[in-house]
């Protein structure tokens, strides 16, 4: 799995030249509503999200490594159980 | 038949006609043939075991992990 | 903020989500299309992250309590195993993105999906709504003792942070793959690469588990426990193969087989296809097919169904046990009927078993009624589903034509194409549900508790994402390293 680092000339062009597609494509209206699909889904794949809203930006990679720590956060809470003998 | 209630009349023959419609539909297609549908199955099936034993092997961690805390 | 002032300024249910979109967490798009083998890793590392998730619950009381599982039967279906983070699986996604996906549809709420900003505002309250809708689903388990009689205040608020936090976690990771660095659909990945686990876990699984008082021990996995039984002190030759079929806590053969014929039927059914023989209108001569699939809206309609079953049975659920406390006699038991106790399982009594599917088939002879009310329940909802879905999916017949039209194709036998493509979509959807539907209902009445139709939505799952995945991979494959290690054959 291969991210690319963030910094760096070359990353910047490529964020650059991608915002400009993205933005490209956020300009561009679908012939109907319809066509656009009730949210992105088809007729056999449900699909949640499509469109990248203007909230806080996450990178992919660090959410996965996020969810990692989370499941690892409540492994801690069992040891913390564990070691001081009770159950909260 | 005209003093027949046309509701329930219609409650009878929606699912009647579903039936036919259906059956008509299920004439014309194509159904895959058995070497195609083997080669589908078998297909399928490794597939299924690979990602599940990819699967399974994240579960294998779950064991000492609770063994040690539980 | 130009968005906001052309919009009308009568309330919308979108507008609900606008002072979370600044601080919801959102996956960012991909810079550009990812190389075929990042999607690969990407979709199967969120999906196994979300395996991974699968971890009990810190703050809960150990060993049994009163109240049981009452959604045992529903679990398969939404990857939820009981008592550990991912108590509700991924119901509450799917469940929030059917329905809020069918209301804007049938236009119930306005969505301007041709605006950027009202799609954004749409997909952020589907967030909102999910990550609520955990948030409520804890509190009713918390409430009801689900997890433990009295429970400290420290604990309950222990438990609700680690439910709602793999909740938040479990939309952002279904995301992930939504927004392009997987294949296809996150939900769909994740039921389709757990159930796949579940099955071989529930066939090959090697781990050990205590049995009796004497420190016996027999394997999860199926067929592993047959291997052994042949060699177990405890057991007769004759006494393992009976064992082996039949034992109920754990896996047997008898439920195992039963999943894997299920899932070849379900195969067969993916591959019934209506094919349409069309025609170029530009290049003469040029003649190709364009199949209908009797599946037309895959396993969707049955996610759709337990979409409602799991709604029904929580709230059966929060009248007897929450409001009621399950006592005998109560009005509401009365009433309601209440739940029986099992070691495992709240088994529901009338009327509520009436949309129960028995824990196996002798159970299913003292609630007869059920093989009606249950099959019927399923070809209804999916029907009803699937004759909506075709219509507000953008691909009904009338897209489908349109599409024709922009290609520049043609139906080859018949003249009036649309008048025939708006025949055979809807019908091919309806009855595609309604045999599925027969289907899983046949395997859940037999006793799989959940298992038949979880592996129902898993294949048509892994068929929808293999066609996407078939599709990138003839686009963008070439260099595919994972590809060529795999014999470079595209399954």
């Amino acid at each position: 799995m291969e991210s690319s680092v963030p910094g760096g000339q070359r990353t910047l062009q490529k964020r650059r030249n991608a915002q400009l597609q993205k933005d490209k494509k956020a300009n561009q209206t679908p012939a109907s509503a319809r066509q656009a699909g009730f949210g992105g889904s088809s007729s056999n794949i449900l699909k949640l999200y499509t469109d990248e809203a203007n909230g806080l930006r996450v990178d992919p990679l660090v959410v996965l490594f996020l969810a990692v720590a989370f499941v690892f956060s409540v492994v801690a809470l069992h040891v913390v159980a564990k070691v001081s003998g009770k159950i909260f | 038949m005209a003093k027949k209630n046309p509701q329930f009349e219609k409650l009878v023959e929606t699912p009647l006609e579903f039936v036919k419609e259906g059956n008509q539909f299920l004439q014309k297609c194509k159904k895959p043939s058995k070497q195609e549908y083997l080669k589908i199955i078998q297909a399928v099936g490794i597939g299924f075991v690979a990602v599940g034993v990819i699967g399974y092997i994240i579960k294998l961690i779950h064991i000492p992990i609770r063994y040690l805390i539980v | 903020m130009a968005g906001c002032m052309f919009s009308a300024p009568k309330f919308r249910l979108i507008d609900l989500a606008k002072p979370f979109l600044a601080f919801v967490p959102e996956i960012e798009l991909p810079y550009d299309n990812l190389p075929f083998d990042d999607k690969i890793v990407f979709t199967l590392t969120t999906a196994l992250i979300y395996l991974f998730g699968q971890f009990p619950l810190a703050a809960i009381a150990k060993g049994s309590v009163s109240v049981k599982d009452p959604i045992f039967f529903l679990r398969g279906v939404f990857a939820a195993e009981p008592r550990t983070l991912l108590e509700f699986g991924i119901f509450p996604p799917i469940a929030t993105a059917l329905i809020l996906q069918l209301l804007a549809g049938f236009k119930l709420i306005k969505v301007n999906f041709s605006q950027r900003k009202d799609r954004e505002l749409f997909q952020t309250l589907i967030k909102i709504v999910s990550i609520a809708t955990y948030a409520v689903l804890a509190n009713i388990f918390i409430a009801s003792g689900y997890y433990g009689e009295d429970l400290s205040l420290v604990a309950k608020l222990l438990i609700n942070a680690q439910l709602i936090g793999a909740g938040f976690f479990v939309t952002l990771l279904i995301e992930v793959i939504d927004k392009g660095h997987g294949f296809a659909s996150g939900a769909m990945a994740i039921v389709a690469i757990s159930l796949s686990t579940g099955l071989v876990d529930d066939l090959f699984g090697i781990q050990q588990i205590p049995i009796d008082q004497d420190g016996n021990k027999e394997p999860r996995g199926a067929i592993i426990n047959l291997i052994q039984g042949f060699r177990a002190k405890h057991k007769t030759l004759l006494g393992a193969i009976v064992n082996a079929f039949q034992r109920d806590y754990l896996p047997n053969l008898t439920t195992g087989l039963l999943v894997v014929v299920l899932g070849g039927v379900v195969c067969y059914l993916q591959n019934v296809r209506n094919e349409l023989s069309i025609k170029s209108t530009k290049v003469r001569g040029m003649v190709n097919v364009y199949p209908i699939r009797l599946l037309y809206t895959g396993g969707l309609s049955i996610l759709f169904s337990y979409c409602v079953l799991f709604y029904v049975h929580i709230l059966g659920f929060v009248v007897i046990q929450l409001i009621g406390g399950n006592k005998e006699g109560s009005i509401i038991n009365t009433l309601m009927g209440g739940y029986e106790s099992t070691e495992f399982f709240y088994l529901a009594r009338f009327p509520l078993s009436l949309l129960t599917p028995p824990t196996s088939f002798f159970a299913l002879l003292q609630q007869p009624l059920t093989l009606f009310t249950f099959t019927a329940f399923l070809i209804i909802t999916g029907v009803w589903f699937a004759t909506n879905w075709q219509e507000i999916s953008g691909s009904s017949s009338r897209d489908v034509a349109k599409q024709f039209k922009e290609q520049g194709v043609t139906l080859a036998h018949h003249r009036e194409e649309s008048k025939d493509l708006i025949k055979i979509i809807p019908v091919a959807s309806a009855t595609g549900a309604a045999a599925l539907a027969v289907l899983v209902a046949a395997g859940e009445l037999l006793g799989l508790k959940g298992k038949g139709a979880g592996i129902a939505v898993a294949i048509s799952s892994a068929f929808a994402i293999l066609e996407v995945v078939t599709v990138d991979f003839q686009q963008n494959g070439g260099q595919s390293s994972i590809a060529q290690m795999l014999g470079g054959r595209p399954a």
